[in-house]
């Protein structure tokens, strides 16, 4: 599969600070990636050089093929830090964004009628945009990043801010948009939200990427080898069970967990635990992003920096 | 369409077409205009009503009688005075309309000639609203006045009395005064105002070339005003614009959904070609009035159609210079009171030639006129206002060396703007100083 996006040795500083460190990624066409890391971690600095909007001091990117440059009116760009003109009528800021990326206007007459209709915002076409609630501006400002159906999307936060209503229907427009066959990157710190959605995740911190590869084979490549059970009788006896260690249930809920030895086939601990005891529920635990991020940082900044980073995730 | 001029489109259109630009820069204009050409005289016409009542007076009776006459008379009392006045003044509708009206003789008074003895009396009396004035003539002011007298000429009113009305009174007593002065001497007063009566001077510039040009004072000092005003009004009504939608871009984060479409440059120049033809607009309409004007009072040979072409040259120099001030200002702040500490040094510089006028105006070949009409960006302010004031044509290498400094210091400010605008629309929060703005331009 060809990369929609290459970028290969890119580096990028404000001043003394380095954003952007030595990155290379690809992010493969038709695919729906993840484009994560906590706030800070260079994610918005990528962005900005994949639009253009500022160059790299060193380091090429590629985007659908040619340079970011000239690829510009090829890609539908959600920023995080929503912005239209207040003044201006709905369908007027539509169609001047959708102009400026190249689509003509007799076009777009058209179009936009249509996707208000799509983002459930029928008959606001005229209304000013200082007259919509947030919600109805943002789902405005979707729609001028998707006006000229551009073939790579980069939606930075696209959900924050939105109800669960909205939320849904935009995820429904984002999930069709990718069966389209479009590329989508998809820039978020919640990582969960990204864990639902995307079929590929990049992590990024501190400017330098830390994770690549699909969510299956990140989750795989980070297992924790732990089985999480949960027994009809709390008091039951695991301890003898050979090939794996009970972990101690610090939490008093009433699962239990057990990490497996090494070189231990994980299915027939699976058996000897159903044998010994009757279970409500048995199943191998499969890390999370947030596990896997927290991990990492903790591999490349210390227990200190991963405490510090777990806390932030709490608060999203 | 390019980018450059959707975006200039978007501009123009959200700047020029919207009720606020047709309220505040061409309807209340126009209004503001009509007011004192049309409006103004009729009221003032409205106000001017006929002076009545009863007037005593403690006077001689040769003033008495010289006092009743000149009140009674059809003459414009400023008469004198109008004759003198230069005749762009006079044959201005709302000048020759005030001076009318200020001079109408309108009075419908009965004069009461009175005594000393009854001033008392007689003060009550306009107290109360039974006399409209007293006036008391001492006869000392009949005398001899080559020594300085204490006495004074009194002329009082009730404390409700017009202004108007109260000149008329003191005007006309106090010329009844002198002319029976004259007549005590023997000399007829009209005759003696004849003898007195300066001549109108007509002042002729001989030029080099052995061409003779009449010196118009008006001319002179108020047309080169009126062509730096326009070029101050056009360039900076439209720089303020420019200003304040770049601010408002960054203030509601629209600017990055547009640098996702079009570069800075892009941006930079549609904005700048957007807000020329507003700026170009408020030109043609404030320079189309007065020439409208000069075209009513038959004045239009004063602007030689060399000035109006000489007007657009620096008009093109004036407003590149101050919009790419004012977008790279605009750029690189978030909030418009941010705006004005970087603005105020800028228009300090800016308003030199407004603070100059009068000595660039009397010197136009000055050293202070050319040293400033080579200095950017003073260049299109200072040139216009000399090319206009100048009674001799200006050297065509001072005219053509203005424009290489001016056009390339155009360039240079537009190259410096870009780069500050390329960094400056990306940054947020604290606005930088001079010379972090310079150092953008290094970087940018």
């Amino acid at each position: 599969m060809t990369a929609a996006v290459e970028i290969r040795g890119v580096s990028k500083s404000f001043g003394e600070t380095k954003a952007v460190i030595d990155l290379d990624l690809d992010v493969p066409t038709g695919s729906l990636c993840g484009f994560l890391g906590p706030n800070g971690a260079g994610k918005s600095t990528t962005i900005r050089m994949l639009m253009s909007i500022i160059h790299a001091d060193s380091g090429n990117v590629q985007v659908l093929g040619t340079s970011a440059l000239k690829a510009k009116d090829r890609i539908g760009y959600l920023p995080e830090e929503r912005g239209v003109y207040r003044k201006m009528k709905v369908g007027g800021f539509v169609e001047y964004i959708g102009k400026l990326k190249g689509v003509r206007r007799s076009i777009l007459r058209k179009r936009i009628d249509d996707w208000l209709e799509r983002v459930e915002l029928p008959n606001i076409r005229n209304r000013r945009c200082e007259e919509l609630s947030k919600g109805m501006q943002q789902k405005v400002q979707f729609l001028a990043a998707i006006i000229h159906e551009p073939e790579l999307i980069i939606l930075d936060e696209p959900f924050s801010g939105l109800d669960p209503v909205n939320a849904r229907v935009i995820g429904r427009i984002i999930d069709e948009l990718h069966q389209q066959g479009r590329t989508i990157l998809f820039s978020t710190h919640v990582l969960p939200q990204a864990e639902q959605i995307c079929d590929r995740i990049i992590m990024i911190d501190e400017g330098k990427k830390v994770l690549d590869g699909t969510v299956s084979s990140i989750q795989s490549q980070f297992d924790p080898r732990v089985i999480r059970i949960e027994p009809v009788d709390k008091n039951c006896d695991l301890s003898k069970i050979v090939g794996a260690t009970l972990i101690e249930n610090t939490n008093k809920s009433d699962h239990l967990l057990m990490r497996l030895d090494d070189q231990i086939d994980a299915t027939e601990v699976l058996r000897k635990i159903v044998l010994a005891t009757p279970v409500r529920g048995i199943e191998i635990v499969k890390p999370t992003l947030d596990e896997v991020f927290i991990e990492q940082v903790a591999r490349r900044r210390g227990t200190k920096a991963a405490d510090q980073v777990r806390e932030e995730m709490s608060h999203v | 369409m390019s980018k450059t001029l959707i975006v200039a489109w978007r501009e123009f259109r959200h700047t020029a077409m919207t009720k606020a630009f047709l309220i505040g820069a061409i309807i209340m204009p126009l209004l503001m205009m009509g007011l004192f050409i049309v409006v103004m005289p009729l009221m003032m016409e409205a106000n001017t009503t006929p002076m009545t009542g009863t007037v005593a007076i403690i006077a001689p009776d040769d003033v008495i009688q010289e006092f009743q006459d000149r009140i009674h008379s059809k003459e414009n009392p400023n008469a004198e005075l109008i004759e003198q006045l230069p005749d762009i003044v006079k044959q201005d509708p709302l000048a020759s309309s005030m001076l009318n009206q200020t001079g109408s003789n309108t009075t419908n008074i009965i004069l009461q000639p009175a005594n000393f003895a009854d001033l008392e009396h007689l003060k009550e009396e306009v107290r109360d609203g039974d006399l409209a004035a007293l006036i008391v003539v001492p006869n000392s002011l009949l005398e001899d006045q080559t020594e300085e007298m204490d006495d004074r000429l009194e002329v009082l009113i009730p404390s409700s009395f017009s202004p108007n009305h109260t000149d008329l009174l003191s005007s006309a007593v106090a010329k009844s005064v002198v002319d029976v002065r004259l007549r005590r001497l023997g000399h007829e007063p009209s005759a003696m105002l004849s003898m007195v009566r300066r001549p109108r001077v007509a002042a002729t510039r001989l030029a080099h070339d052995g061409g003779e040009k009449a010196d118009n004072e008006a001319a002179r000092r108020i047309i080169p005003m009126a062509f730096m005003m326009l070029l101050w009004i056009a360039t900076f009504t439209s720089g303020n614009y420019l200003l304040t939608t770049t601010i408002e871009e960054k203030g509601n984060k629209v600017m990055e959904v547009l640098l996702s479409a079009v570069s800075p440059l892009q941006l930079l120049g549609g904005k700048i070609l957007g807000q020329a033809g507003v700026s170009l607009i408020m030109l043609l309409m404030y320079g189309g009035a007065a020439i409208a004007g000069l075209i009513t009072f038959a004045l239009l040979d004063l602007v030689p159609i060399s000035h109006l072409l000489y007007l657009v040259a620096y008009f093109t120099m004036a407003y590149f210079m101050i919009a790419s001030i004012m977008a790279a200002v605009g750029s690189a702040v978030t909030e418009l009171r941010d705006a004005q500490s970087l603005i105020g040094p800028i228009m300090i510089i800016l308003i030199i030639p407004l603070a100059l006028w009068p000595v660039l105006s009397e010197h136009p070949n000055g050293i202070v006129a050319t040293v400033s009409s080579f200095t950017p960006p003073l260049i299109p302010f200072v040139m216009i206002l000399r090319i206009t004031a100048s009674t001799e044509t200006i050297a065509a290498w001072q005219i053509i060396m203005s424009m290489v400094i001016g056009f390339s210091a155009v360039l240079g400010m537009i190259w410096g703007c870009a780069r500050i605008f390329r960094i400056g629309v990306l940054m947020q929060g604290k606005p930088p100083s001079f010379m972090q703005l310079l150092r953008w331009i290094r970087l940018g």
